[in-house]
């Protein structure tokens, strides 16, 4: 009876299953098959074509034990991933509440079109940019420490294995140019005139009205960033592929690099897929972490 | 002195209609250049962070049209004669990636719009079986790391024969894509009133009608945020079309740019710069022109609130 009226409205409402097809039969073909794909491969020798023998758990042994690049590169991860998620987060943070605090509208506007015009700029233009910043000779980064005087300091930023990853993480230096700081003004400019009235009444000033009253209400953004700074942080690559290749040695080697290298370069397609396995649990952990512990504000404002 | 004011704010307190005028005197006219010189403090703090953040691109700029012997000579500064042609060296080379981004980015982006579009406006509209599991099924995939598919999807891809075709950067696009623009449309397709629909359905209009006359042309602002967004993850994506794409003349802007500087042209550095600069511009160009569109959208429209 009931399977019955389920499949007179399936017959009834078949136009819905049209429009949602495509999307599912994208979705399947490339991003479920190939995900449960990984999965099952993980525990395989795998070359991606030809080899293909079951090795069960050999590969999760080796990326716990025996991998000590793996090990390095997932200490640079973790050392690139903090300093990002902090700079990351305060300076959007700090320069959005400057920008809220702005009482010309008009300089507001500007500043925001302003900001927002380095997110346009193509990702690997600003790569390739600083690595002409780090570049030894004609360098920007050595030319301004020989032009006051520090020449002394300049070295070659990214072969040098000891400033490499440092250099790294201070790329993109005031770490502002995104739609970061456009994503937490427009939180601040959603807290109700109401409640900064409160504060005003009340003498909340500055840092107390930040603690207590701004954060708690931008936490959905917070959330937000920190969520996709987790994903970008434990899987890119991007920038130590174009610019060090991992190097010099494996100074500035990543958990995602070490996976392409794998996978493209020694033809460890298997091994390469576990590798991948782990990251999707730890993201699976962290964002679920993340969720439950880093409590929003955000059911306290106002639908509107 | 203390006692006088002392007894002013005790008087301010027996006096309640007193309290608006007692400060006014002395305080609020101290805050008031407190305050203004607390914004220029705010003004110059933020002008520094836009410099430095402007800067790499102000010297890409100025690096652009100098020589190579200008560029060791005077590193700093700007120096006439501008060498423009370094940008006609740098489009000959650069003008078949751009031209490859923007193909690719219209097709997958203008899929994107419809196939997500048509999803959106179900999940936004209409109950039916298994609505819960399916739009699960969506969200479920912006927790799938991108490396995890990487190797799988490219063994796929090669076995299905799409390997250094423009189909292997759009399908996969379109099908990762999708995903958050359905979040975004669905919210706005919901906002619509309904009586619209109705009106259209008495009017004898089909489902398809009404989704493609009356939900997209209704949502265009918020349609070209999502273009936005898709370009330009697109016009970035480095590593996939990197695995995917052998053949030169098919090659994205990313990698083409990567590799010129040590390509065979063997570029000079204002020649590189100036290969950067072109490399950025069509997103600018996309930004400005969409802008308008996003005006437009606001301020036409039947759905002024």
């Amino acid at each position: 009876m009931k399977r019955r009226t389920v499949r007179r409205e399936i017959e009834r409402k078949k136009f819905v299953y049209l429009f949602l097809a495509p999307t599912f039969v994208l979705l399947l073909l490339f991003e479920y098959y190939p995900a449960v794909s990984a999965v099952y491969h993980s525990f395989f020798d795998w070359d991606g074509f030809y080899v293909n023998r079951f090795i069960g758990l050999a590969n999760y042994r080796e990326i716990l034990f025996d991998d000590w690049v793996l090990r390095t590169s997932v200490a640079n991860m973790l050392k690139l991933m903090a300093f990002g998620l902090g700079v990351g987060l305060v300076m959007p943070i700090f320069v959005a509440e400057v920008l809220f605090s702005l009482r010309s509208i008009r300089w507001k506007y500007i500043y925001r079109v302003l900001l927002v015009l380095p997110a346009l700029i193509p990702g690997i233009v600003g790569m390739l940019l600083w690595g002409y910043i780090y570049e030894p000779t004609y360098g920007l980064a050595n030319q301004l420490l020989r032009a006051v005087g520090l020449g002394s300091l300049a070295r070659e930023w990214l072969g040098d294995p000891k400033v490499a990853l440092y250099a790294l993480m201070f790329m993109g230096f005031p770490w502002v140019g995104g739609i970061g700081v456009l994503i937490y003004l427009a939180g601040l400019q959603n807290i109700p005139q109401e409640v900064l009235d409160c504060c005003k009444l009340d003498g909340a000033h500055g840092i107390i009205r930040f603690f207590k009253v701004d954060l708690p209400l931008i936490m959905g953004q917070v959330k937000l960033n920190v969520i996709m700074g987790f994903i970008g942080g434990i899987q890119g690559f991007g920038v130590q592929l174009i610019l060090t290749k991992g190097g010099p040695g494996f100074a500035t080697m990543v958990p995602g690099l070490v996976l392409y290298d794998n996978a493209f370069k020694y033809g460890r397609m298997g091994y390469a897929s576990a590798i991948g396995v782990c990251m999707f649990v730890t993201i699976m952990g962290l964002t679920y972490a993340n969720m439950k512990y880093l409590k929003s504000g955000i059911e306290y404002q106002a639908k509107s | 002195m203390t006692f006088k004011s002392g007894l002013s704010s005790a008087r301010r307190i027996r006096f309640g209609w007193a309290c608006e005028y007692v400060p006014v005197g002395g305080a609020i006219v101290g805050a008031k250049v407190g305050n203004s010189r607390v914004e220029l403090a705010k003004h110059v703090l933020l002008w520094t962070i836009v410099v430095l953040t402007f800067y790499p691109f102000i010297f890409m700029f100025i690096t652009s049209l100098k020589t190579q012997s200008q560029f060791e000579l005077y590193f700093w500064q700007l120096v006439r004669p501008f060498h423009w042609e370094n940008y006609v060296f740098a489009w000959a080379r650069v003008a078949p990636y751009i031209a490859n981004s923007i193909i690719v980015c219209a097709v997958a982006t203008t899929l994107i719009l419809v196939v997500s579009s048509m999803s959106a406006y179900v999940f936004a509209r209409f109950a039916f079986p298994l609505k819960e599991v399916l739009f699960y099924a969506i969200l479920g995939i912006v927790m799938i790391p991108g490396t995890l598919t990487l190797i799988t999807r490219f063994v796929l891809v090669k076995r299905l024969g799409l390997l250094d075709t423009r189909w292997v950067l759009i399908l996969p696009y379109v099908a990762g894509g999708q995903v958050f623009s359905i979040l975004f449309l669905r919210t706005f397709f919901a906002s619509i009133p309904e009586e619209l629909f109705e009106a259209a359905r008495l009017d004898g209009a089909s489902e398809f009608t009404s989704c493609f006359r009356i939900a997209i042309p209704l949502s265009m602002p918020i349609l070209s945020t999502v273009a936005i967004l898709n370009i330009l993850a697109q016009w970035n994506d480095l590593i996939w079309p990197l695995v995917t794409i052998t053949s030169e003349h098919l090659q994205t802007i990313p990698i083409g740019i990567a590799y010129f500087r040590t390509s065979i042209w063997q570029p000079e550095t204002g020649q590189v710069m100036a290969a950067y600069v072109l490399t950025s511009l069509p997103l600018v160009v996309l930004f400005f022109a969409s802008m308008r569109t996003f005006i437009e959208g606001l301020t036409s429209g039947a759905i002024k609130a």
